[in-house]
């Protein structure tokens, strides 16, 4: 379905609001087409997780051509199962609940809302614990480490990541802050409704503070695995995070302030043929654990 | 005129901010994560620019308040148009909406703004010169690129002028009628959506969301204008799997001008926002309504959102352009 967003822009959506990642191989799909050819009038396209947004110049299109126009790139797409998405595999240390994600939680309570649910003891962590159902901060740690986040798409401010789990078994869920902060540090690791991003500069945001990572954008490019672009991800890529303590992430800082950090990442086309054919066997695990974290969702208040 | 021979400005006062700009801004970055940035009042930019003899987009400085203090080391032809503020050249008054000479030497000031507005345009023949990046001269200061090294001025700093347009006639002015009105109650040409009534808001909510008046907030600048709470009527129960809360939704990219519903709270997307997000946007701010964004003054102006459909948001875009004409232009 199609909304107006203003007299410039069209949002495409497809699919229902759930976490189906084959809307999204889909809107990528949609995006690349659209990127290729090329459709009189639009100015400049941007994915979301289930949609596309589409700038035109109503001076030489108007919506309803527009809209005409995209029915033909839609039906001229290839069937999904046959469909390859060059991907590359990234892993990123993440430490939990460190000092700049406190700090950003107690510049919120002290300068925004003081009686936020999800800022209570002072970090986040213990919000989404308890809003998922989970036992402890290892049980959600499990979950953020236990399966690859796939790069939906990039957006909010330059080279943000929107990534969301490729196993269903680890989906973790939460609220996203009400109202949003106004600061959060570069690096900083947050988790909104089931989907995880990388702050990629100081900025607002809205996202539950989990911890922090590494740089993502520099446009200076010091390190290794940025190559010639100062964004470090693309969508496609499939992201995975191990737990290190603090003062070893703020030793990787050092090193890419020094321009002596090799990102780890390793080229690998990803099959979305094969995934769509594995994901069955997961799914009544998933389902499973989708009921008992419903319930938790329920029995929990919202900021 | 002949064309602006390359000559430079140098900055004595940067004021409280003061950016490069060039209109439209940055395309083509929106699925990295780069809003267009460009002039938060697109309306005065442009017709600074049509006064010193400039095309409409070229590069110019956007003045947030006012405390600008320049120095020009050649002759030039300069327009400054938006908040009324005290403006001198070599401690003369100039007025707002009018071509000058500028001789080389001549010191340019702007004092601070009492309002309505908030923000000034300088266009000088020929355009500020810095390298665009990423195909704009645009500043966009939270990526810390564009304009002069991705910052607002600063004292010393130094400013190469290009060899945009005809040079330039002084003694120009825009006729009252193309001038735009400033206040500090502001009605804004809004399109409803994408996500309003009825998936999302009550058909009642919306009623209430176009005929009530809203306070801009202190915390307001280019990335977005913050607004007041308000108790929102949602068509949903919550948000599901993309977050508990109603106005949760699985994160999309933004229109520039979206009017974000954070929670509770709406936050209008400005040139420099986020482009991507997990928020519904009850309605979109129409190109022909974005100019006032810029002269908005956080604490103590209000606003209420006029809707247009986008038939009506389209025509009255071509009129505003329309009115930025050399039809529009008289001897001062």
């Amino acid at each position: 379905m199609y909304r107006h967003a203003g007299e410039r822009t069209l949002l495409l959506e497809y699919g229902q609001m759930d976490l189906d990642l084959t809307l999204n191989f889909f809107v990528l799909a949609v995006d690349g087409a659209l990127a290729a050819g090329d459709v009189k009038g639009v100015v400049e396209v941007a994915p979301g997780f289930r949609s596309i947004l589409i700038r035109y110049d109503p001076a030489q299109i108007s919506a309803r051509d527009l809209l005409t126009e995209l029915r033909t790139v839609h039906e001229e797409l290839p069937p999904q199962e046959d469909i390859e998405i060059p991907s590359r595999r990234i892993s990123l240390p993440v430490a939990l609940d460190d000092t700049t994600s406190r700090r950003a939680v107690k510049r919120y309570i002290d300068g925004i809302r003081d009686d936020a649910p999800n800022c209570e003891g002072g970090n986040n962590l213990d919000y989404m614990v308890r809003y998922n159902g989970l036992a402890d901060r290892d049980d959600l740690l499990a979950s953020v480490i236990g399966t690859e986040q796939w790069n939906g798409f990039m957006g909010f401010f330059p080279g943000l990541p929107f990534m969301f789990p490729m196993d269903p078994r680890y989906v973790v869920s939460v609220p996203k802050y009400n109202p949003t902060r106004t600061w959060t540090a570069e690096g900083a690791l947050g988790l909104g409704g089931p989907c995880f991003a990388i702050y990629p500069v100081e900025s607002p945001g809205g996202y539950q503070l989990l911890g922090r990572t590494l740089r993502i954008f520099d446009l200076e490019r010091r390190n290794e695995g940025f190559g010639d672009s100062p964004f470090l991800l693309r969508p496609g890529d499939r992201i995975s995070f191990y737990p290190v303590e603090e003062a070893e992430l703020e030793a990787n800082w050092e090193r890419i302030e020094a321009g002596e950090y090799a990102y780890e990442i390793e080229d690998s086309p990803f099959d979305v043929g094969a995934y769509l054919e594995w994901l069955p066997k997961v799914a009544d695990e998933a389902a499973e654990r989708r009921r008992r974290a419903e319930a938790a969702w329920a029995a929990t208040p919202v900021p | 005129m002949a064309a602006a021979a390359t000559t430079r400005i140098e900055v004595l006062e940067g004021g409280i901010e003061t950016t490069v700009q060039d209109y439209p801004g940055r395309t083509g970055m929106l699925r990295q994560g780069l809003f267009p940035a460009g002039p938060m009042d697109h309306f005065a930019f442009r017709a600074a620019n049509l006064l010193v003899g400039n095309p409409l987009g070229t590069a110019a400085l956007e003045s947030t308040l006012g405390g600008l203090g320049l120095r020009f080391a050649g002759a030039a032809v300069i327009a400054v148009c938006g908040a009324e503020a005290e403006t001198t050249l070599d401690g003369e008054p100039v007025p707002l909406w009018e071509s000058r000479a500028v001789k080389a030497g001549s010191e340019f000031r702007i004092g601070i703004s009492a309002g309505p507005g908030f923000r000034q345009y300088v266009a000088v023949s020929g355009g500020i010169d810095v390298p665009p990046f990423f195909g704009s001269r645009s500043t966009y200061t939270m990526g810390g690129l564009g304009g002069l090294d991705g910052r607002s001025l600063q004292p010393g700093d130094s400013l190469p002028l290009g060899s945009e347009g005809d040079g330039g006639a002084a003694g120009r002015r825009l006729v009252q009628e193309a001038r735009p009105a400033y206040a500090r109650e502001w009605q804004i040409e809004t399109v409803r959506g994408p996500q309003a009534s009825p998936d999302y808001l009550t058909e009642a909510d919306m009623k209430t969301f176009f005929s009530r008046s809203w306070s801009v907030d202190k915390n307001s600048n280019r990335t977005g204008i913050r607004l007041e709470p308000h108790k929102f009527e949602w068509a949903r129960k919550g948000g599901g799997i993309s977050g508990g809360h109603p106005s949760n939704i699985l994160d999309n990219s933004y229109p520039v001008g979206a009017i974000n519903i954070n929670g509770d709270l709406p936050v209008i997307l400005g040139p420099d926002g986020p482009t991507a997000g997990g928020f519904v946007v009850a309605g979109t701010i129409a190109h022909v309504g974005f100019w006032k964004l810029g002269q908005l003054r956080p604490v103590g102006d209000t606003i209420r959102f006029r809707e247009l459909n986008v038939e009506e948001a389209v025509q009255q875009d071509r009129e505003m352009d329309e009115r930025l004409t050399a039809a529009s232009l008289e001897d001062a």
